[in-house]
């Protein structure tokens, strides 16, 4: 699709410990930020960089099971798994995000995986999204990223399926990700309603429209957002009530 | 660099709270993680003068310690030090730059040995001007002269020395204490402080008949004689008696030499070996016999030769103070070897003459030397002691530990503080917070130094290299890095005092970042809020990425400053 003859602008997010004996030849289209560890990067600043007009994402770490804070490298696999869901549910290709995780007897050079990447991304072209939809469907992701309920089940997967809850119980990994899978899905919507309406008040049946879902459904996320405290009614318009969004914390 | 003094790190991981010189462990292994094989090399002589010496030879109580046995296997400390250090000498030798002396009292350390090469590095360090005497010709002392070659090569040892004179030490060989030098003699010439280093020189004796005998010779002679270069014929037959290091050294020297039978005579059994394991497994390999719970009764000798070694057997009764068990003679077990060369190897006293009378202990029964264990200090003011001499025949790392104590006594001496105050090396606490061993995957020993060098090509060896560096930083990566942050400074712009800081308001208590902390440095404290145990965080991160309500930040890489430099490279 892309006729684009530059080439995509490229961020590389790369744990301390990562590549670090030889100086690294580094594409002139990509950056790399060093972190202390790959597990380290907040799901909130992958999606924040989209959003800043970067076109490809790397986060590179170490391989299970070598890693310097024991299994940062894992934290950062279950991250970048819930992450893919919130860029295919917010329109945008998934594979504009890639976990490379290296081991330290790595016989090839980073460049050699930079310039990989880079003609990946550079196949895929521009973002399919316009532009203020971009932002949109971006700024929902990142903010149901950023929010309570998604961290929480982020943070405790490992709990979850590998040890036992408070109850004793053991969830297999299919049933968690089908959870995950919902969670995601839900916490989108509601920070896309949330988006939304922070614009100019909506009624039902307008987010319905956008969101392309049915309008009971779309009810329901409301309900659950007053619930929460983050849309108000506005004004009822005729026999259309009309929604706000309220200030999150 | 810098590094926080000791006492204030009160938690050390267990290997670098077991070694006696306290070398900061998880730091050059942190190093080696990130492939920086000279700038461990500089970590390990922070603390410790001899990285090549002791990646060869140490007894390694790191690796005893290392908390990984309870999971598989000890990091290789002791091969991946020898391989740093390798590598740094094959780049040539590294000059240090001479301390400027900043203070002007004359350190004069007696014996060119570990200890007191050890106390002369430190105080060059701090800047004192320091001379260190020596009875042989070359510096060295048992690792030169009584360590045989094929386990530790002298230019090794020479290399070592060379970077410590670097510092501006003074080292004068040939001069013999007791004869040429006393303690007065050395006041009189201005020295302020003493270390007397002399180690332990004379092999002990049998104290059996027929020990005059031709060819009975003390493992400890044997070794140094060789070591000077001296001929000496060794016998067809050859009994090596003891089961110490030096026992196996000189057993597998005489091998080496041409003796077509080599065996070792031990008193107790194969457990109870003061030897390393892996030394009794080469000896093993070279082809010498071990014969156990024997003890020699008498050597036989024909025209003033030696011709057998009569000996008893023995069974094991109960544990004596050493805490092995003590071998008790079984009657009328009497029974020979035919020999005719009797090495004994039993350990090594203290050469009493040499020193001054005053500081010689009572007590006949203990230490020779009156020495206060955590002072070095001895009964005549401004004179120290320390390392064999004051403890008896023990390891080289146990010397560097002793002379690094010497230094800060007479470094403290000298500045009229108290030699005592915070002393407590004693109550190093030691730590392993591996939150959870359920979460650790077992990986085995991935880096074995190799026992021979191989011949390779010019271009053969440098992949050859490549190919060691590779499997030691892999092997490296097995290390739990059981303590706080070692303070490598690997990266200083990222790690360097890097601490989780919660915000107490916007906390909730959810427990994510206490279940995501991999040393479990986060705990909900009484008032159900996340508290960040400074002691043990590493800095990574971890729970800053994943605290729910954001209420945990960096101090130095925080999320805005991450973004910053996102907004930074997007502008570029």
């Amino acid at each position: 699709m892309s006729q684009d003859s530059h080439p995509p602008r490229i961020v590389c997010f790369m744990c301390n410990w990562a590549f670090c004996e030889e100086e690294m030849r580094i594409p002139y289209n990509v950056d790399v930020i060093r972190v202390m560890c790959i597990g380290r990067m907040d799901p909130a600043l992958v999606l924040e960089t989209f959003i800043k007009g970067f076109e490809g994402v790397m986060l590179v770490g170490c391989k299970p099971p070598d890693c310097h804070f024991v299994d940062g490298n894992l934290h950062a696999e279950r991250a970048v798994k819930m992450l893919k869901k919130l860029l295919a549910l917010a329109g945008l290709e998934p594979e504009r995000l890639k976990l490379l995780l290296v081991a330290p007897l790595e016989e090839r050079a980073f460049s050699h995986y930079a310039k990989e990447f880079s003609e990946e991304i550079w196949r895929l072209g521009n973002s399919p999204l316009k532009k203020d939809e971009f932002i949109a469907n971006l700024t929902a992701a990142k903010e149901a990223a950023s929010a309570f309920r998604l961290r929480v089940l982020l943070g405790r997967e490992e709990e979850l399926t590998e040890f036992m809850n408070a109850y004793g119980e053991k969830i297999p990994e299919e049933e968690f990700d089908a959870l995950l899978d919902d969670v995601v899905k839900a916490e989108y919507i509601r920070y896309k309603i949330h988006y939304l309406t922070r614009i100019k008040p909506r009624s039902v049946k307008e987010l319905a429209q956008i969101l392309g879902l049915k309008p009971f459904a779309v009810l329901r996320h409301i309900t659950n957002m007053r619930r929460k405290g983050m849309i108000a009614l506005d004004r009822v318009e005729g026999y259309t009530p009309l929604y706000k969004a309220l200030e999150v914390r | 660099m810098t590094e926080k003094p000791l006492k204030e790190v009160r938690k050390l991981p267990p290997c670098r709270a077991a070694c006696p010189a306290h070398v900061n462990v998880q730091a050059y292994v942190a190093l080696i993680q990130r492939g920086k094989f000279n700038e461990a090399v500089e970590v390990i002589r922070r603390d410790l003068p001899f990285p090549a010496i002791c990646g060869r030879v140490c007894f390694s109580p790191c690796e005893d310690a290392c908390a990984r046995v309870n999971l598989d296997q000890a990091v290789a400390i002791r091969a991946l030090k020898r391989l740093v250090a390798d590598i740094e000498r094959e780049q040539g030798r590294v000059v240090a730059q001479p301390v400027p002396k900043k203070y002007s009292e004359k350190v004069a350390i007696i014996g060119a040995g570990p200890a007191g090469l050890t106390a002369a590095y430190e105080l060059a360090k701090l800047g004192y001007p320091v001379t260190v005497f020596e009875r042989m010709a070359e510096p060295g002392g048992m690792m030169r002269y009584c360590i045989p070659d094929f386990r530790l090569e002298k230019f090794v040892v020479a290399n070592e020395i060379a970077y410590i004179k670097d510092l501006g030490v003074e080292i004068k060989t040939g001069v013999e204490f007791g004869k040429d030098i006393t303690i007065e003699s050395l006041k009189k010439d201005g020295y302020k402080a003493i270390f007397i280093a002399i180690g332990t020189q004379t092999g002990m004796k049998l104290n059996v008949p027929g020990e005059d005998l031709e060819g009975v010779i003390n493992a400890v002679d044997f070794l140094r004689a060789i070591a000077l270069g001296k001929k000496i014929t060794v016998g067809e037959r050859v009994a090596v008696i003891g089961g110490g290091n030096t026992a196996i050294d000189a057993a597998r020297t005489a091998k080496k030499l041409g003796a077509k039978e080599v065996m070792i005579l031990y008193r107790r059994s194969r457990e109870e070996m003061p030897a390393l394991p892996h030394e009794v497994e080469l000896a093993e390999k070279d082809g010498i016999k071990f014969y156990f719970l024997v003890a020699p009764k008498q050597i036989i000798g024909e025209n003033g030769r030696v011709k057998a070694v009569e000996c008893l057997r023995m069974r094991l009764g109960e544990p004596d103070e050493s805490g092995r068990r003590r071998p008790i003679p079984i009657a009328f077990s009497e029974h020979q070897y035919e020999v005719d060369m009797v090495i004994p190897a039993l350990g090594q006293v203290v050469e009493e003459s040499v020193l001054p009378p005053e500081l010689l202990s009572k007590d006949k029964r203990g230490p020779p030397l009156q020495v206060d264990p955590l002072t070095l200090e001895t009964n005549i003011p401004g004179v120290f002691a320390g390392g064999d001499v004051a403890t008896g025949p023990a390891s080289i790392i146990e010397a560097v530990g002793a002379g690094k104590r010497a230094a800060i006594s007479i470094h403290r001496y000298l500045r009229d503080e108290d030699l005592r105050k915070d002393r407590d090396e004693e109550k190093i606490e030691e730590t392993t917070w591996v939150k959870d061993w359920r979460l650790l995957e077992k990986k085995e020993r991935r880096y074995e130094p190799p026992i021979e060098k191989p011949h390779l090509s010019f271009e053969e060896a440098k992949a050859y290299l490549e190919k060691l560096k590779r499997q030691a930083r892999f092997e490296a990566f097995r290390c739990l890095g059981c303590g706080p942050c070692a303070e490598c400074l690997a990266s200083m712009e990222l790690c360097e005092g890097d601490k989780a800081v919660v915000d107490e308001s916007k906390c909730v208590g959810c427990n994510v970042c206490a279940v995501i902390c991999p040393v479990g440095a986060v705990k909900k404290n009484e008032k159900g809020v996340a508290q960040v145990n400074e002691e043990l965080c590493k800095g990574c991160g971890l729970c800053a990425a994943r605290c729910p309500e954001r209420a945990i930040s960096m101090q130095k890489l925080s999320n805005e400053q991450i973004l910053t430099m996102i907004l930074t490279a997007l502008e570029r």
